[in-house]
């Protein structure tokens, strides 16, 4: 910001209470950093970067959104597909028991005629709900083009965020990152020792605790 | 153990809430209510009798660590045995867990097996206990 943008802001308000000086100092420092930045080619990254938030948000939704109607359809699918595997259970049963009983009365009432049908209906139903549930599965090739463009994206942001951060953090601070606000699943669990990878760790913890 | 046993599946995604239901009523549990964080749980806790309670941990305005506190100093809920299942996969959270009284402690992902054996291994230790 000029000296002059300053001017026309102060324009009308009290006096101010520090000398110009701090002002042309602030100027000074803020004009040496943004010349230092753009100098480090960290500036148009980051703006392109910053500039794909907004997508990256839209992409993320998308990803939450397909792969929600995705595990309903799928578990729609299986309800329905085990109640159809029920009947025909329960069909079969009581065919069965008909049969042992009286095998000419079975065939003659048509009960297995209609066994047979029902087991025919009931069967190609299962099949479609098969049929849903591999379809369903769509979602992954979707999201994951839309996962990698997200990657390429958090990738261009940490490249410029790093840059600008190794530019201005001090020394001693550098090595200095926490990991701690990172929540949910362990990606890499491999040669760490603060997390668990399997059940079998967690059972064994809780057991050297006494649980 | 009674399959009249009532649980209560608490998860921010309604996704895990249907499976640990669905996984549930394989194993022989059809009594079971969903609720999508630890403020509607505590709640629902509060309003009806409950035998069991399954929770998350990360989940918005309550988080399990927060409804687990709540249920062990409630003198009418401390009773309930809370068994986590969760992504959270850092031993801090599990001794945190144990320390604030959680009965059992699942990590995601689990399988059928797992949350049958820990059900019941809950509830035969609240069986000799009693």
């Amino acid at each position: 910001m000029h000296m002059e943008e300053l001017a026309k802001l102060n324009a009308g308000t009290d006096p101010l209470m520090v000398s110009p000086e701090v002002f042309q100092q602030i100027g000074t420092i803020t004009r040496v950093l943004h010349d230092t930045m753009q100098q480090l080619g960290v500036m148009p990254k980051l703006q392109q970067a910053t500039d794909g938030l907004p997508d990256a948000r839209s992409r993320l939704s998308y990803i939450a959104t397909k792969t929600a109607e995705a595990a309903n359809k799928v578990l729609n699918s299986v309800d329905e597909a085990k109640a159809d595997h029920a009947r025909i259970s329960a069909a079969t049963s009581a065919m069965a028991a008909a049969l042992m009983a009286d095998p000419v009365k079975a065939v003659a009432s048509g009960a297995v005629m209609n066994f047979v049908k029902e087991v025919e209906s009931r069967t190609a139903r299962i099949d479609q709900h098969l049929t849903d549930i591999m379809m369903s599965q769509d979602f992954h090739d979707l999201t994951g083009q839309v996962v990698a463009k997200v990657v390429t994206l958090a990738n261009d942001l940490e490249d410029s965020l790093v840059k600008l951060l190794v530019s201005v953090v001090p020394p001693e601070q550098r090595e200095k990152v926490d990991a701690s606000i990172l929540q949910g699943p362990v990606v890499n669990p491999e040669g760490r020792t603060d997390v668990v990878s399997n059940q079998g760790e967690v059972d064994d913890l809780l057991a050297s605790l006494g649980f | 153990m009674s399959t009249d046993m009532k649980f209560l599946v608490v998860d921010d995604f309604s996704t895990m809430r249907r499976i640990v239901r669905g996984l549930l009523k394989e194993i022989g549990y059809n009594n079971c209510e969903e609720a999508e964080d630890g403020v509607e749980a505590l709640a629902m806790l509060k309003q009806a009798k409950y035998d069991f309670v399954v929770s998350d941990i990360n989940m918005p305005n309550m988080t399990g660590f927060e409804l687990l506190k709540a249920i062990k100093e409630d003198p009418t809920l401390k009773h309930l045995p809370v068994l986590m299942v969760t992504a959270e996969a850092r031993k801090e959270d599990i001794v945190l867990a144990a320390q604030t009284g959680a009965a059992g402690y699942i990590v995601k992902p689990f399988t059928k097996a797992t949350l049958e054996e820990k059900v019941q291994k809950i509830m035969q230790k609240l069986a000799a206990a009693a």
